[in-house]
């Protein structure tokens, strides 16, 4: 293993750990706005008690996607400072406005989201959750128009070896950031959708806190009915946009074919990277053209990776098991919308055990595709960078082979244990239930803004206050 | 020009980052002096709020260096690598510590220790880190080529115990001001201890730094005048510390004066560092070899510029919301919100 490959590894292992958690606060956050506004409109004790549990799940989730993310820019200097140096003016200054539009102001306002309730009137308890929510879609605008750019490199001229811009426009509406955008901001609210139902599911199936497990069900269902279909065609668009015309050999490289020679579609397989074919692969003939080339007849052939010179092919393995990460998570999950909207229309949806016990299983669903469909969007744009201009072994940092296993092994080590540690404390609170959340139940915790004493009613009288 | 402007915003960045996060870490520091278990948590529920907010200013230092200044970026990281490193593994281990506690009704001293631990590595490797921009940077085409221990030497060392001691200082002024009881008097006794030792030790890094290869440059009377006059008033918050330090009695110039003080003094030493190695980033490198193209820093100075006012209000925002003294928390089975009161004064 090389030290570029050491690198990538910690990459890889780094903003997967880290994906995994916008993956579902980006969602919950809108959620908890959705919620909190329906609290202050109806009063309805409910709602509250859904905005305190489901704030619990979100809290720990975001911090550890915070710490997390800052991570991962440290790393673009410290694992890849000539990839930073070189892409510094056209990347610094997109992921410096995510900092300064989405992180400060998730920062602001975070504080008042998680400990501010009960404390601060109900507008700005909402005016607070929805700015934590417009942050998180901030940071997934900037985050995804500069990842494009790296896919679709548009808007800049070279010099000195230095990608200058020249049109910030082209730079930031990249032809991937058109499509791919939507795709992400798509997917992490479908996530979001999945996870809530899941362990809405749990309790249903558990004939517990039946109220605030109905709600949350449908909620999160209705949210998947209506955007999964939206989905579907997106993620096709973003195929047929992006990846077709600018990345062809991401393409071949997830349809796991080798030749150009066939019309079906591969769901299982074994690629020999260095010999250029298949050790075992299952194939359904087909089916490759009508999913791919929408050619009904049959006669659509998909194009094969030996199209691409060797030097210039990504990973197969990586690749395609990526993308059919992502497809057979999003079936799964097509499969329990469906159904979700035909228990509803015949009234059944909060009594089919069957259909909750399933719900159960598609809990991190959404998460799985989304690391799945990182996995085609990175090892697919292999072996460049920056696609078609710098590779991967350009970019690196020429750092000794001892701190960059330190830091791998480290980098692991700490992410397992802390995302087991997420995992055990998600568990417990599900456990624990959202019962002690019921603001009925908790004679500690008025379910009614009542003023005490030197409290703030308005942080901004706050200064008067004193 | 651009880039002189830019530069400022850097210099914003490290002032802010060091006295917020400063104060942060501190707190950490010093919960690991805490004997009762409850004063650790409460130690932990009073950065609960901040946190996030202060360390944004690492990453937006991180960011402006990147976009700014991109060949200082990719050269100087992979120069720092392991403290950096470490530096993260601490800040992560911490952030997570921090909302595992406050969300936890019960929370378990295994992660107390881990805030109050990696609170003191993040604290005492970011002071490394810093020492080594005291050392040359080996660069071939402009990238860094050097090795993992190249650029350690004592003066790291020396920097990474003064930073320490100064964030424990800033986290005990910080408690003073914010707390009530035990938690404060004993951020009283030890704050003026810490305070005082970590002056010696600014002073030692003071002098020491001319031991290294990028000594202080005081050779043009402005720079000099500055570097004394900024001196000047770091002296002056350092006795402002001093005497208020050790003052029991609740008064406003008792809680504010301490941590004040400290903010004072620390703002200016920095200043008074920068002042006095402009434009030398590091042995080898200089502001304006590693400055980035045109068109980006009128995206930079526009785009980010112009935010900066703003995210110094959510960081005022985020701050005057959870003014004043805290209420005695856990007095009974509601959940940490109920702990929290704005204002009590």
């Amino acid at each position: 293993m090389s030290l570029t490959d050491l690198s990538r590894w910690q990459f890889a292992f780094t903003v997967m750990f880290h994906m995994t958690f916008p993956a579902i606060t980006v969602g919950l956050s809108i959620f908890l706005s959705i919620i909190y506004a329906a609290y202050w409109r109806t009063k309805k004790p409910v709602y509250l008690q859904m905005f305190r549990f489901w704030r619990r799940i979100f809290a720990v989730g975001f911090a550890l996607g915070v710490v997390a993310g800052a991570v991962i820019t440290f790393q673009m200097g410290l694992n890849w400072g000539v990839f930073g140096a070189k892409t510094g003016p056209i990347i610094g200054p997109i992921i410096g406005m995510e900092v300064v539009t989405a992180f400060f102001v998730e920062a602001g306002f975070i504080g008042i989201l998680l400990y501010g309730d009960g404390r601060v009137r109900h507008v700005t308890m909402f005016a607070s959750t929805v700015m934590v929510s417009i942050g998180t879609i901030l940071s997934t605008t900037w985050i995804m128009a500069a990842n494009s750019w790296m896919q679709t490199p548009t808007g800049y001229t070279m010099q000195n070896g230095q990608f200058v811009p020249t049109d910030w426009a082209k730079t930031i509406f990249n032809p991937a950031f058109i499509w791919r955008y939507p795709h992400m901001l798509l997917a992490v609210l479908i996530a979001a959708a999945f996870f809530v139902a899941g362990l809405a599911a749990y309790y249903l199936v558990k004939k517990r806190a039946l109220g605030f497990a109905k709600r949350s069900l449908s909620i999160a269902l209705g949210v998947a009915a209506i955007l999964l279909p939206l989905q579907i065609f997106v993620g096709d668009s973003t195929a047929v946009n992006v990846t077709v015309p600018y990345q062809l050999s991401k393409l071949e490289a997830w349809e796991g074919n080798w030749t150009s020679t066939s019309n079906g579609y591969t769901v299982f397989e074994i690629p020999d990277q260095a010999a250029g074919k298949n050790l075992v692969q299952i194939t359904i003939p087909w089916l490759g053209s009508a999913i791919g080339a929408k050619d009904l007849s049959g006669n659509a052939k998909t194009p094969g990776l030996l199209l691409t010179p060797a030097a210039d092919r990504p990973n197969m393995a990586a690749t395609f098991w990526g993308f059919r990460a992502m497809f057979y998570g999003s079936i799964l999950m097509f499969i329990a919308t469906f159904a979700s909207i035909i228990l509803r229309l015949r009234r059944r949806l909060y009594t089919a055990r069957w259909f909750h016990k399933f719900l159960l299983w598609t809990t991190p669903m959404g998460i799985v595709s989304i690391l799945g469909g990182w996995t085609v969007s990175e090892a697919g744009r292999q072996p460049w960078l920056v696609f078609g201009k710098l590779t991967t072994a350009q970019g690196v940092s020429h750092l000794a082979p001892g701190e960059l296993v330190f830091s791998v092994i480290g980098f692991m080590a700490l992410y397992l244990a802390l995302l087991v540690a997420y995992i055990v404390y998600v568990v417990r609170q599900v456990k624990a239930g959202p019962e002690r959340d019921d603001p009925a139940f908790d004679p500690g915790t008025p379910p009614e803004f009542t003023p005490l004493p030197g409290d703030i009613t308005n942080p901004m009288e706050g200064a008067l206050a004193r | 020009m651009m880039q002189t402007i830019w530069f400022l915003v850097i210099l914003l960045c490290i002032t802010m980052y060091v006295v917020l996060d400063g104060y942060d870490l501190g707190i950490g520091i010093g919960s690991l002096f805490e004997r009762n278990r409850a004063s650790r948590v409460e130690a932990v529920e009073l950065v609960a709020t901040g946190w996030d907010g202060n360390e944004s200013w690492l990453v937006l230092l991180a960011v402006a260096l990147w976009g700014g200044f991109p060949l200082a970026f990719g050269a100087i990281l992979p120069d720092l690598f392991l403290p950096l490193i470490v530096t993260l593994f601490a800040l992560v281990l911490r952030g997570a510590s921090v909302e595992f506690i406050s969300q936890s009704r019960n929370p378990s001293g295994m992660w107390l220790w881990i805030f109050g631990g990696s609170s003191l590595v993040a604290a005492f490797a970011q002071g490394f880190a810093l020492g080594n921009l005291t050392s040359p940077l080996h660069l071939v085409n402009g990238a860094y080529a050097g090795s993992a221990f190249g650029s350690f030497s004592w003066y790291s060392v020396l920097l990474g115990i003064t930073v320490a001691l100064g964030y424990t200082a800033l986290g005990y002024g910080y408690i003073k001001m914010k707390t009530e009881g035990g938690l404060r008097l004993r951020a009283a006794a030890r704050g003026s201890i810490v305070g005082l030792v970590a002056i010696v030790f600014g002073i030692l890094s003071l002098i020491g730094i001319n031991a290294t290869a990028a000594p202080l440059d005081l050779s043009t009377p402005g720079r000099a005048i500055a570097f004394w006059a900024l001196l000047v008033f770091a002296l002056g918050g350092a006795v402002m510390a001093a005497i208020t330090f050790g003052r029991k009695r609740t008064t406003r110039n008792a809680d504010i004066l301490p941590f004040g003080g400290l903010v004072l003094m620390t703002v200016a030493v920095i200043v008074a560092f920068t002042v006095a190695r402009y434009p030398v980033i590091v042995p080898g490198l200089t502001w304006q070899a590693a400055q980035g193209p045109r068109n980006t820093m009128v995206f930079l100075l526009v785009g980010i510029g112009l935010n900066v006012p703003l995210i110094l209000f959510y960081t005022w925002f985020a701050h005057r919301t959870f003014k004043g003294k805290r209420v005695h928390p856990h007095t009974g089975p509601a959940h940490l919100e109920t702990a929290i009161v704005g204002s009590s004064k």
